[in-house]
């Protein structure tokens, strides 16, 4: 008994250290940082003179910051139209890659390209194709007599233009997480489903969706998470415009930081991104129903 | 419930992520400042064979603005043996700048932003030149009094200005004959030029009489009403008769006359610029779009003219433009103001550096120059800089601006809010913005 014990704890002693670099990794560049950022959040820190103990006052402040919140409706309406809509667009397109046929690896190479592609880079074509008067779009529309709207810079199409754009370039990358993520359902489930005579919806309804349940669970975290900090497809496209329609939390966040140089209520900004972000994925987690096991 | 731990740890790390762009930015950063610092400490002591005091001067302009430094840099290192200055370009520079602050790093002369002074001066990282301008004898007369202003904090200078610029009115000259129209000097013929310039086609806009993409540009219009954008006690100051008759000039440019369509010029650039391709007929713009214009109208025949007056004749425009300043930290702050001087209070080198870089030079007497005198596309220029007022220099006014006034003005524009409405919310937003954003002791 005595030599299992002692294989024992060599074998503990050699997984710490073998989980030592990460974990030291980890600490000085994720938990220092964030505990670091939680304590200027209580400060009025501005990164060259003051680094002062403020209490609550940067807290206090947020309350009656009538733009973060709207930056965070903003972000919420994007995130809860762009989820759903990006799970259900690259499952599909997923399920229609997946059947063996000739030239179906060309499509998916097609379907994954504009995921590639800058996201300065593509706003730049998605503003030409979106202009109101030489626009692809509106030039469509114009065939069926429909004068298109200024879709940009006008406050009800600005935020739609970005979700579709942010769509067209991240439904690739999920559709190759749920195209593995098909390829691991076992074939023997269908095979006995098909024996007991199940239509394919059901085959659909009670094989695939459940089996996809992690898969699922993964794509709709890293979009929730992507939605909540976008930022960068937004600037470009619309530069928070019109109205503030589409300016988003880690904008203000930037801003109030190096522009004005108040790190510590920028701090204080961040921290509610974050809390509203674990908020979001946990739903995201119950109604995913990702802690049940797939059978 | 292991799921929930994920969640949680995937939650830590993008806290940690934004932590590190939003409040870790010393412990991120540091390593950068350091690295730059000991390249800098490094000039002071040991070059003993040569003598030279080596300079490191930052800016954030690449290519062609590089290459134009690069030129400055040489002459000013060929013209004597004490000081060698080495251009250094930071793409980031501000936010490299406020770790090089804190960190020992900071260079001895800084391209600046002028509107950043009261931003940065009161942190004590900038080094007035006050002592440098009364001791050189200096005179402030030879630069605009706006610009001086810019770059003043508490009535410390921080720095001269390299090169100043305001927005005036291009037009297309051919178009404006075709309609036998003259350039307008006033609101009113402004909005008549505008309205007979415009074609619609059904609902399709071919051209734009005039161009009015920019809501920021409103302070420039409360000039030329008789406003002005903040009041002395640093609150807003547009909520009155001024602001309102600004706006319903908008409004009738925009719904009545119908003389523009919002979101027009978007995305379009460079060679499909509106201006160049002839869909818009004028627009208000500065001396940095001559290049373009220059490059791809080959058939653009354009003109220019000072802004066009309001209602009772007041004339408006706003000054921008870039200075040289000494951050505090740097060694050697002596040389690097011979080198400020030498560029920016010399008639011959302010006037190399114009001629050079197609910039308006920040010295007075280097814009009495024939080079801008005699220019029928400068001269415009120099005629707007004499009553072109700076913004105001309170530091919270650029978010006031951007987050406050020209979303309200966009719902405006876009016909979903009225004037009154417009200016209320305007103020209120605006006032609570500054507050904000005012500088705390």
């Amino acid at each position: 008994m005595a030599s299992v014990n002692k294989l024992e704890r060599h074998q503990a002693r050699m997984a710490y250290l073998f989980i030592t670099p990460t974990m030291l990794l980890f600490a000085v560049f994720m938990v220092i940082p964030v505990v670091m950022a939680l304590y200027l959040s209580f400060t009025n820190y501005d990164v060259l003179s003051s680094n002062d103990w403020v209490g609550l006052d940067n807290y206090r402040r947020l309350i009656g910051d009538t733009l973060l919140w709207q930056t965070f409706i903003n972000v919420f309406y994007y995130a809860i139209v762009f989820v759903p809509l990006n799970l259900l667009i690259s499952l599909l397109f997923a399920m229609l890659l997946n059947k063996k046929i000739r030239g179906v690896k060309l499509f998916r190479t097609f379907y994954y390209l504009p995921t590639l592609t800058s996201a300065v880079a593509a706003a730049t074509v998605w503003i030409w194709m979106l202009h109101p008067e030489y626009g692809l779009i509106n030039g469509l529309l114009a065939y069926f007599g429909i004068t298109g709207p200024a879709w940009v810079s006008q406050t009800e199409t600005a935020m739609l233009s970005i979700i579709v754009m942010t769509l067209w370039q991240s439904v690739g990358s999920n559709m190759i997480i749920y195209l593995a993520g098909l390829q691991g359902v076992p074939d023997y489930l269908y095979e006995t489903a098909r024996l007991d005579g199940a239509s394919r919806f059901a085959c659909f309804r009670y094989i695939t969706w459940p089996q996809l349940r992690p898969t699922t669970f993964l794509v709709s975290v890293m979009s929730i998470i992507g939605a909540l900090q976008l930022f960068d497809q937004a600037f470009v496209l619309t530069q928070g415009g019109p109205a503030n329609v589409t300016k988003t939390p880690v904008y203000l966040i930037y801003q109030q930081g190096f522009n004005q140089l108040q790190m510590g209520y920028a701090s204080a900004q961040a921290f509610v991104l974050a809390m509203a972000i674990l908020v979001f994925s946990l739903v995201s987690m119950k109604i995913t129903k990702a802690e049940e096991p797939i059978v | 419930m292991k799921k929930w731990m994920l969640v949680m740890l995937v939650t830590v790390l993008f806290g940690a992520m934004l932590a590190a762009c939003g409040g870790g930015g010393n412990s991120g950063n540091a390593g950068n400042g350091g690295g730059s610092g000991s390249g800098n400490g490094g000039d002071g002591g040991d070059s003993g064979n040569t003598k030279k005091v080596k300079l490191t001067f930052w800016g954030d302009w690449g290519g062609e603005g590089q290459k134009q430094f690069e030129t400055m840099v040489d002459a000013f290192n060929k013209s004597q043996d004490k000081i060698e200055v080495k251009y250094v370009l930071q793409q980031d520079m501000v936010t490299k700048f406020l770790t090089a602050a804190t960190s020992g790093g900071a260079p001895d002369i800084l391209f600046w932003d002028r509107w950043r002074t009261s931003l940065y001066a009161p942190k004590n990282v900038l080094r007035p030149i006050d002592d440098y301008m009364e001791r050189d004898g200096v005179n402030k007369a030879d630069f605009f009094e706006e610009s001086l202003k810019e770059l003043t904090n508490n009535d410390k200078l921080y720095g001269l200005p390299l090169t100043v610029d305001a927005r005036a009115l291009f037009y297309n000259k051919k178009m404006f004959a075709d309609a036998g129209l003259e350039a307008p000097t006033t609101w009113e013929e402004l909005e008549q030029a505008a309205k007979t310039l415009t074609k619609w086609n059904g609902s399709k806009l071919e051209t734009s009489g005039f161009s009015m993409a920019d809501a920021g540009l409103f302070n420039m219009y409360l000039q030329q009403a008789g406003g002005q954008m903040l009041g002395e006690d640093g609150k807003t100051n547009f909520n009155n008769a001024q602001g309102k008759q600004v706006l319903e000039f908008w409004q009738r440019l925009l719904n009545e006359d119908k003389v523009y369509k919002v979101g027009f010029e978007q995305g379009l650039g460079e060679g499909t610029d509106a201006f160049v391709t002839g869909k818009v007929a004028m627009l208000y713009t500065g001396p940095w779009m001559m290049s373009t214009y220059n490059k791809y109208g080959k058939d653009l025949d354009y003109g220019i003219v000072p802004p066009p007056a309001g209602p009772n004749g007041d004339k408006g425009s706003v000054m921008g433009g870039f200075g040289l300043v000494i951050p505090q930290g740097s060694k050697h702050p002596d040389e690097a103001w011979e080198f400020i001087k030498w560029w920016t209070a010399n008639k011959d080198n302010a006037l190399l550096w114009a001629k050079t870089s197609l910039n308006l030079p920040g010295f007075k007497p280097a814009l009495g120059d024939p080079f801008f005198t005699e220019d029928p596309l400068w001269k415009p220029f120099t005629e707007t800089l004499e009553f072109a007022k700076t913004r105001p220099t309170h530091p919270g006014y650029s978010v006031m601006e951007e987050n406050a006034l020209i979303p309200n003005l966009q719902l405006l524009l876009q016909n979903k809010q009225s004037i009154d409405d417009t200016l209320k919310k305007a103020q209120e937003q605006g006032d609570k913005l500054l507050e904000e954003n005012a500088v705390v002791k």
